[in-house]
């Protein structure tokens, strides 16, 4: 009760400030400079990078240095969640044996297991049509995530290992996400071009199909270190806190 | 008219943050705190995003829907600005790996001093460091 | 026709505000975490309206999907109510 009264005052000192704010306030019409250059130029003119999608191109192309440096962050931020529950080679063992559940009723399983394909479909469809439509290797990515985490829920991380997906091999994709966006970003220094080049280096256009130069190989790839990294983490995180307890020693 | 359900977009939303920074500095509960800490990331991300948009009908995604060079006017004239919607879509997928690392660390620290409560943990902390563990 | 879109704008942020206030004055962290949910859904729907459809694929997978599972393990390995 004290708490929807909380509310109620909150909600009508904003109603309030809003009406004061809004005698002069002027809402925005008009573009900035900066964004009329990325408009203009995404596909067309001289600065092209080859894609009508001119968030892509300004995430991958234009401020492609920020974005790998994001990836760095992403990278750190991975490593040390598994830093800080690390295990050794028995206990990562001993972690993987058990017994995958079936507390929930077959439909149910049923569902998931077509839903999960359908997220797999998505997420690459995602990915891979970014220098297009709306997406990129990071939407498609977190999409991915996703699929490993319903599957945890309906049965359990043990089905996910017994079919191969554990921990070390969601590293390794990770991997080679991360390394495939290294090297896409070096390949132009070969051609005397500058760190991160996308055009006229990567070809435009492919088979009739439009790739926006370089976009489509960092969606790829960023699509891969994104999706297995969260998988990984999610991996360790679904080990039961039992386990662990027995691991460190912890009597409570 | 206008001006009045834009000014309560933007007020509201910086309500949002100034209730979350309550969140992050109050409570004494840790997964608390991480909860209105997304909250604040979150909102600061749309307060972003609403730098770019413009008050005009139709009003378009920056997405070249024709791949002409006529249709490019028309689109200049519709479309919002790209730029803070490309440094927020990294911002998102970003703070959510470095939300797992505070995740795994409220877990280490449930572990170690069996609470999550930032009072008792900094009650427990010098007496862990005087016997020496 | 923008009145309306900024109609909707208005409310959802208003929405947002409402369960982000109830999600940081609640005691039980699992009814916390539904609360948080919705509000990030309805920010999806902020982003939808700022026509930001690249952030909206990204943002209802992380913030519906991926963040509150996240919560829901937290909470599972540790305490579910919050003691003041």
């Amino acid at each position: 009760m004290k708490r929807l009264i909380g509310l109620i005052i909150i909600l009508t000192i904003t109603l309030g400030v809003a009406y004061y704010v809004s005698q002069n306030l002027t809402p925005q019409k008009s573009l900035h400079p900066l964004g009329k250059f990325y408009l203009k130029n995404s596909y067309f003119g001289d600065y092209s990078a080859k894609s009508p999608e001119a968030v892509t191109s300004i995430v991958w192309d234009y401020r492609g240095l920020d974005t790998l440096f994001e990836t760095a962050v992403f990278f750190i931020a991975i490593i040390g969640s598994l830093t800080l529950f690390r295990l050794s080679k028995e206990q990562s063992e001993e972690a993987k044996q058990g017994e995958p559940k079936r507390e929930l009723p077959e439909p149910v399983c049923a569902v998931t297991k077509i839903i999960v394909a359908m997220i797999l479909a998505v997420s690459a469809s995602i990915a891979l049509h970014g220098q297009l439509t709306p997406g990129g290797g990071f939407q498609g990515g977190s999409a991915l995530a996703v699929a490993p985490l319903l599957i945890i829920a309906a049965y359990s991380k043990y089905a996910l290992e017994k079919n191969g997906l554990d921990k070390t091999r969601a590293i390794i994709i990770r991997s080679i996400g991360l390394l495939g966006i290294a090297l896409t970003a070096l390949t132009p220094l070969l051609v005397k071009g500058y760190f991160m080049q996308n055009q006229p280096i990567f070809p435009g256009k492919a088979l009739g199909a439009p790739l926006g130069g370089s976009l489509v190989y960092y969606n790829l790839f960023e699509y891969l270190a994104v999706g297995a990294g969260f998988t990984a983490v999610f991996l360790l995180l679904s080990i039961p806190e039992e386990k662990f307890r027995k691991f460190l020693g912890v009597k409570q | 008219m206008i001006s009045l359900l834009w000014s309560v977009t933007i007020v509201s939303l910086i309500v949002t943050l100034i209730i979350s920074v309550y969140g992050i500095a109050a409570k004494p509960n840790l997964v608390k705190k991480l909860i209105a800490l997304t909250i604040f990331g979150d909102t600061a991300n749309v307060l972003v995003v609403l730098l770019g948009y413009r008050v005009i009908y139709p009003v378009k995604p920056p997405i070249l829907p024709v791949w002409k060079e006529s249709a490019l006017q028309s689109f200049l004239n519709t479309a919002v600005d790209p730029l803070p919607q490309a440094l927020v879509l990294t911002a998102v997928v970003i703070g959510m790996a470095v939300n797992i690392l505070i995740a795994f660390a409220i877990i280490q620290i449930y572990r170690i001093y069996g609470t999550l409560d930032v009072r008792e943990a900094g009650r427990f902390l010098p007496n862990l460091l005087r016997r020496g563990e | 026709m923008i009145e309306l879109h900024l109609t909707i704008l208005a409310i959802t942020a208003l929405i947002g505000l409402t369960f982000s206030y109830l999600a940081i004055t609640e005691k039980d962290l699992l009814k916390a975490v539904a609360y948080s949910a919705v509000q990030a859904i309805a920010y999806a729907i902020i982003f939808y309206l700022l026509m930001a459809p690249d952030i909206v694929l990204a943002y209802v997978a992380i913030a519906v999907g991926i963040y509150s599972a996240l919560l829901v393990f937290i909470i599972g390995k540790t305490e579910r109510y919050e003691v003041v």
